[in-house]
């Protein structure tokens, strides 16, 4: 290992690495602790290539060595470019922003020559830093990222520290008192900025803290297990309650498969309007109910099936244009983001969909070539074994439901991740899944037996409040389940997992999480703590999802509804924006007027004693120390004046004398003052 | 052109002062270049939150605006109340550069990331210091002055982005110092004219030697450096210098009017030059100018009162 001691240079230790590098490598972290949250989500080569040059930095760094020219980081910045396209087949959108921003970040810390050409590396660190929050709000982001601006900002402030070596902890407090005093700022311009909507068309990828972000890919459900907040409450007019495994709530209809992922029809139909010939036939009576929607951050109502759009039954928000897809789906046209309510109509019987188009038919047949093989020889062999050939959509799914039911498939939430072939694997050998494998995989089959069939994403079941009569939904009631096309029927509704897991519909047992290492060793440890810290974490995770991320619209009018004003609009809000900045910059103003007469109290009273001693014909000047003042006043009023001057000599020792201190007595002044004045009118 | 003469009109009517007080009257602040493409971040910033509809995006925005308000008044907040006083530069020969030593005292807090210029200087090279809470600390700028004689200090800058360089808050001031301005040096030097003896010694061969050492005597104000027994100093503690009788015995006249050249300040040159080096050989020598003269003398002080009329002649 000789050739390790003599390339790579010693570490000197923290505290006695030059200035430069010391700097240079607190950036490096900073940018490093910045970047690490999107590891998951970059490309493989991204990581690698920017991991790569960060070190090589701090090697530069620490060596002490010159730095690259212009030419190979070009160089490098193209090839980054290409691979972009080459993974994400675009240089536009969120993903290959956030991977150029990454490259772009890492390279420019080659070009880091003068301190100052870092400030282009901390706008990019900030801006990087808001990306962090298109994927995840949660407390836990929000602290890291909070570190990461601390971070950033005191690498700010050491770079504007040009003399010595200021420690990085000085640096570090002056960046936490200058965020610390802007925290008002933040605070009134959070509160009262006017919440507007999007400026433009948002990218189909703007979504994706839920599962029903309108694709779907096996693992895709699991995440949101672990969200436990309510998506939306819902309560039934006339004091009816409906079953559990009847409460399906209809979210995207995915019906194009592409091997790996499945997401919506690509073709924008016409949208189901009132004046349309009815294409829903509904069954027996309608079910009036009333949704509270949270922010769930997607630009749809789940509302329950089958809301048709017809007058009184169709739901109505002002402020938001509501479309019917083909597909049943009520679109809204922006993300909803803040809480909504609405009335509708629905009835939990019905039939649609009985005329099926060319197009549609195909994509609902359509599986891609080089998938998934075993299955669909095992369908073909399913049909054989059977006797199935000229079964219809039904019959077929009750034939495959019971395959389920019998060939030992199970449910669990943590199946483990998928492969390539993941219908193959799951259908034929784990067996082991949720709703989402159980529908999809459902859905692959009954294509292959040559039944159109799509997915269908949404919420299934709900709690009852036993307090209020609400249906809370959560995010956990999250579910997939399947839609298969007969003829004369239309589409029909098939729930796999119910097959398997029929308590999961019924009972509508939400999706429980698995426990992980660290709190399943905390619960054998101490059950009450773990306990208590659940509560604990929850309890914070709620509070900030009302206070920070639920801020919305809404709020902004209540507030300023409790704080007086009678039709909260947007003029009121930028009004008493206004207001608070002026009288913000107002405050600042009567302070700096009031700091450019602020004097040193020493140098105020000795103009107070000056000014009390010139009518009695002593003429001071202002270097002249008390002492020197008494032996004026003795000099020149004799011996009526030997209270006035004991005083001055006391002062004098107050302040220069043994035990001196800087703050004089405060009665020392009036005792003098009053003194003097006699002395005046005695004169 | 333009620009050149408002800042002239806009110095000329500053007030000359040695101490200078920085108050909100006297302090200019302005918005840097990082500071308008923090701000162009900022707005992005804002326009993604809005379009995202994050409100930790809002949060983040806002907080940097926050901090970029405060820092605005911090910039400003690090150069009020500063005191500057400009120390008496040193004499310096025309041609050569004059230091200026400045003392800025902070009545209150620590004060970080100060840097003191010309204010004409072009680029500007900055002296940079931070002062310590309720102390002072001393900045070095050097200028090279263009002619001989009292010379005024430039107008002086003291600038700062401290602490996240957004703002640029910065004051310009004229101190009443003075420097005094020597003629340039003649280069290459002129071998000096003969030293002639003193009517009544004879003791020109000694001379020749270079100089014999005849004893010891104390030190006297104005000795010349090489005259002092460093290595008795530094047993002693006490200042002792050779004491030559060869240079009490000779004396050199450097004159104006047989200096050589035609050209006035060619001749100065030239004198100044003599001057150092007669101090040097350790002669007395005495200066003949046109309506002056400077009787023969020897060491430091003579040489200063010799430049010094070279200067102002």
């Amino acid at each position: 290992m000789a050739w390790l001691e003599t390339s790579l240079p010693r570490w000197p230790g923290w505290r006695h690495l030059p200035r430069e590098t010391r700097d240079t490598l607190f950036l490096l972290a900073v940018i490093g602790w910045t970047v690490l949250p999107h590891l998951a989500r970059l490309p493989w080569w991204c990581v690698a290539l920017s991991a790569l040059v960060l070190a090589w930095r701090a090697h530069l760094a620490l060596a002490n060595l010159r730095l690259p020219g212009r030419a190979p980081i070009i160089a490098l910045l193209l090839i980054a470019a290409v691979l972009t396209l080459w993974s994400e087949q675009s240089l536009l959108g969120k993903e290959a922003g956030v991977t150029m921003l990454v490259v772009l970040m890492s390279l420019k810390t080659l070009e880091l020559r003068a301190r100052r050409d870092a400030l282009v590396v901390f706008f990019l660190g900030f801006f990087l830093v808001l990306t962090h929050f298109l994927y995840s709000q949660s407390l836990p982001t929000a602290l890291a990222m909070l570190v990461s601006v601390w971070g950033l900002l005191t690498a700010l402030v050491l770079a504007h520290m040009p003399v010595g070596k200021p420690s990085l902890r000085q640096a570090g407090v002056l960046a936490a008192r200058t965020a610390l005093f802007g925290a008002p700022l933040m605070a009134a311009l959070f509160v009262l900025f006017p919440r507007i909507g999007p400026l433009w068309g948002l990218p189909q990828d703007a979504v994706g803290r839920t599962g029903l972000s309108g694709t779907l890919r096996l693992g895709g459900v699991a995440e949101i297990a672990n969200d436990d907040s309510i998506a939306f409450r819902v309560r039934f007019e006339d004091g009816f309650a409906p079953l559990p495994d009847s409460l399906y709530f209809r979210g995207p209809v995915l019906s194009r498969f592409d091997g790996i992922e499945w997401r919506r029809r690509s073709v924008a139909a016409p949208p189901i309007t009132a004046g349309d010939v009815e294409p829903v036939r509904t069954l027996g009576a309608g079910l009036h109910y009333e949704m509270t929607l949270e922010p769930i951050r997607l630009p749809l109502l789940p509302v329950l099936e089958a809301t048709p759009n017809r007058p009184g039954a169709a739901p109505q928000i002002e402020g938001y244009a509501l479309t019917l897809r083909p597909d049943l789906q009520w679109q809204t046209d922006r993300i909803v983001t803040e809480r909504i309510r609405f009335s509708a109509q629905a009835w939990p019987r019905f039939e649609y969909g009985a005329a099926l188009d060319a197009d549609e038919r195909t994509e609902a047949l359509f599986l891609p070539p080089q998938f998934n093989p075993r299955v669909l020889a095992w369908a073909l062999e399913f049909r054989r074994e059977r006797a199935l050939s000229s079964a219809d959509a039904s019959a077929l799914s009750t034939a495959l439901l019971a395959h389920i039911r019998t060939a030992g498939f199970s449910y669990t939430l943590a199946p483990g991740t998928y492969g390539r072939d993941g219908i193959d694997e799951f259908w034929l050998d784990r067996k082991a899944g949720f709703c989402e494998h159980f529908a999809t995989a459902f859905v692959v089959v009954m294509r292959a037996l040559g039944v159109p069939a799509r997915v269908v994403t949404g919420y299934q079941g709900a709690e009852r409040s036993p307090l209020d009569g609400y249906y809370v939904v959560r995010q956990s009631h999250a579910h997939a389940w399947a839609e298969v096309w007969q003829r004369g029927r239309g589409w029909l509704r098939v729930d796999p997992t119910a097959a398997v897991a029929p308590e999961r519909v019924s009972r509508s047992a939400n999706l429980e999480p698995q426990v992980g290492l660290v709190a399943g060793a905390l619960r054998t440890v101490s059950p009450e703590l773990s306990l208590q810290l659940r509560a604990l974490w929850e309890t914070m995770n709620n509070r900030w999802n009302q206070w920070v991320l639920n801020y919305s619209r809404t709020q902004q009018f209540d507030l300023l509804q409790r704080l007086g004003v009678r039709s909260p609009d947007w003029q009121a809000l930028g009004l008493m924006l206004i207001g608070l900045l002026v009288l913000g910059a107002l405050a600042g103003a009567v302070w700096a007027l009031w700091d450019r007469h602020r004097q040193d109290p020493w140098l105020r009273l000795q103009a107070q004693i000056r000014a009390a001693l010139a009518p009695l014909g002593v003429d001071a000047h202002a270097h002249d120390p008390p002492r020197r003042l008494a032996a004026m006043v003795r000099e020149r009023l004799g011996d009526r004046s030997d209270l006035l001057a004991y005083e001055l000599d006391e002062l004098d020792r107050a302040r220069y004398g043994l035990r001196a201190r800087r703050k004089i007595d405060p009665r020392w002044w009036p005792r003098f003052s009053f003194e003097a004045a006699r002395l005046r009118r005695t004169g | 052109m333009f620009a050149e003469r408002l800042r002239t009109w806009f110095e000329n009517r500053l007030p000359i002062s040695d101490s200078h007080t920085l108050t909100q009257g006297n302090i200019y602040i302005v918005p840097t270049k990082a500071g308008f493409a923090f701000a162009f971040t900022l707005v992005l910033m804002l326009v993604a939150s809005i379009n995202y509809q994050l409100n930790l995006g809002y949060l983040l925005t806002f907080l940097l605006a926050g901090s970029a308000l405060v820092s605005m008044h911090l910039t400003h907040g690090t150069l009020r109340g500063l005191t500057l006083r400009v120390k008496p530069p040193a004499p310096v020969f025309l041609g050569d550069s004059a230091e200026v030593e400045i003392v800025l005292s902070s009545p209150n807090t620590e004060r970080h990331g100060i840097g003191l210029a010309v204010s004409r200087a072009r680029p500007l090279s900055f002296a940079w210091c931070d002062v310590p809470a309720q102390g002072s600390a001393t900045a070095r700028v050097r200028f090279v002055p263009l002619k001989r004689g009292q010379t005024r200090v430039p107008a002086l800058m003291a600038e700062t982005r401290f602490p996240l360089g957004l703002f640029r808050a910065w004051t310009v001031w004229r101190p009443a110092a003075q420097v005094l301005v020597y003629p340039r040096l003649e280069n290459p030097s002129v071998p000096l004219p003969a030293s002639q003896g003193v009517p009544g010694a004879s003791l020109a061969a000694r001379f020749a030697d270079g100089g014999e050492f005849d004893g010891v005597r104390s030190y006297r104000r104005g000795d010349a450096m090489r005259r002092v027994v460093w290595k008795k100093a530094a047993k002693t503690g006490e200042l002792v210098s050779r004491d030559t009788s060869e240079s009490a015995n000779r004396e050199l006249w450097l004159d104006f009017d047989h200096a050589g050249l035609t050209d006035v300040e060619d001749r100065l040159s030239r004198l100044a030059a003599w001057t150092l080096a007669a101090e040097q050989t350790g002669l007395a020598f005495g200066l003949r100018m046109p309506g002056m003269q400077l009787p023969p003398s020897q060491g430091d002080a003579q040489r200063r009162a010799a430049l010094e009329a070279l200067a102002l002649w």
